[in-house]
């Protein structure tokens, strides 16, 4: 019998060697959130009074749409090569097959993030903090779970493109706002406490964690 | 002694029927191909027989076990080639193979023996975009073969395989069950003893080896 452990890391190292020859999608999601931001840094008049609080914004709607591509690529990439059948003509479980998938995505849009996060400082002098970190990384950790789970229902049907967004974005919203509370705190500008966001981004994570890997099983077996 | 026995196999897709009461049954090392023309439903019975996907109606047991229920016991037994390669073209044909002994839950020591069987040894490090059509056949029936699987069920794997093709088929298929779509009349005489022959997803009989000469 397969080691789930091993097949998941085996999945996610695959998805990370080919980015890694490729280059197909961080330089191009890379690319996608300097442009947001220089067009929001245009589009805004930005000062020190107001950046605190545009920056949130603009920096989850940057995240947002990178995740979206992100983590479509990651079941689309296995439908284009016709090598989601034989990933799943394995006997290896369906759930570690996901969390391998979901992992690489999640790796790749932390890549994005490291691009974003010095970037969002740089146009809008906002401090890059530990705790806007992690208000990050703790959002992405529920965000993948839920876009590589769409993304896999999705694969197998016409018109993906659309139907990623519609599907994902409603249920990324908890991760919007809990995330976007935190980050305004951690950069000065909200209202509310951070230790609450925090805690409420840790409930999502778990919540939604556990409910993709239960679904992950339906999605992937025909 | 039967490998597997299929009953009343029928597959729609949406309203069209691809597959409609087949009846099927395999004894162990026996190597029945499936003929027919496009559209036939070869490809779907060889999903269906691989337990790539489940039938709309029938019963089907491989190697005594209700392949709907025990797909993935079954899979660890079940070699299959899919009409498309389905390569990782950014990962050499070594990496590849390693990437499937962990799916597979097999040693890495049978990616350099299966590279060898598949004549793709001097190619080993090289991507598997990089490969010819026919090289890329080679290294999808390379991992169809991997985990040493008892029934194996190939779609149509002489698709761009080379003048020593069948030889390779015949390498691969020894000492076990196997079921093959194909075009071709003279590699199914040659590679199989039986013929089951579709049209429009229906069976129109099956024939030995001596029937398929005349």
């Amino acid at each position: 019998m397969t080691n789930s452990f091993a097949v998941a890391i085996a999945v996610a190292r695959k998805d990370l060697r080919a980015e890694w020859r490729t280059r197909e999608l961080v330089p191009a999601l890379a690319q996608f959130v300097i442009l947001a931001l220089v067009i929001a840094n245009f589009g805004f008049q930005i000062d020190a009074r107001n950046a605190p609080s545009i920056a949130p914004g603009v920096l989850w709607l940057a995240l947002v749409f990178a995740g979206l591509v992100a983590f479509g690529r990651a079941f689309a990439a296995e439908r284009e090569q016709a090598s989601l059948e034989a990933l799943l003509m394995t006997p290896a479980s369906p759930v570690a097959i996901f969390a391998g998938k979901a992992l690489a995505a999640t790796l790749l849009l932390v890549g994005c993030e490291a691009v974003l996060l010095p970037a969002l400082a740089l146009f809008f002098g906002t401090p890059l903090t530990v705790q806007v970190v992690a208000a990050v990384l703790l959002a992405t950790i529920g965000m993948a779970a839920l876009g590589c789970l769409f993304a896999a229902m999705v694969a197998r049907v016409r018109a993906r493109e659309l139907l990623l967004p519609l599907l994902t974005l409603p249920l990324w919203i908890p991760f919007i706002v809990a995330g976007g509370q935190a980050v305004q705190v951690a950069m000065g500008s909200g209202s509310g406490s951070y230790d609450q966001a925090m805690a409420l981004l840790v409930d999502f994570d778990i919540l939604f964690l556990v409910l993709t890997s239960l679904a992950a099983r339906f999605v992937l077996d025909e | 002694m039967s490998i597997l026995v299929a009953n009343g196999l029928t597959h729609w897709f949406g309203p069209e029927v691809a597959l409609e009461a087949v009846d099927l049954t395999i004894d162990s090392g026996e190597h029945m191909a499936v003929l027919g023309e496009n559209g036939a439903g070869k490809t779907t019975l060889l999903r269906i027989l691989a337990t790539a996907a489940r039938p709309t109606s029938g019963r089907l047991e491989i190697m005594g076990l209700d392949a709907l229920r025990e797909r993935r016991r079954l899979r660890q037994r079940i070699g299959y080639l899919a009409h498309a390669p389905g390569l990782y073209p950014a990962l050499s044909a070594t990496e590849n193979l390693e990437f499937f002994c962990t799916l597979q839950g097999v040693s890495r020591t049978r990616v350099a023996e299966t590279l060898g069987l598949v004549g793709l040894d001097a190619v080993a490090r090289r991507p598997a975009g990089l490969l010819s059509r026919g090289m890329q056949q080679r290294l999808a029936i390379g991992r169809a073969i991997l985990h040493d699987p008892k029934l194996l069920v190939l779609d149509e794997p002489d698709a761009s395989l080379g003048s020593d093709g069948a030889e390779l088929l015949a390498a691969v298929m020894k000492e076990r069950t196997v079921v093959l779509a194909t075009h071709d009349h003279a590699l199914a005489n040659r590679l199989c003893q039986r013929t089951l022959t579709l049209r429009h997803g229906r069976s129109v009989g099956t024939a030995t080896r001596l029937h398929i000469v005349k």
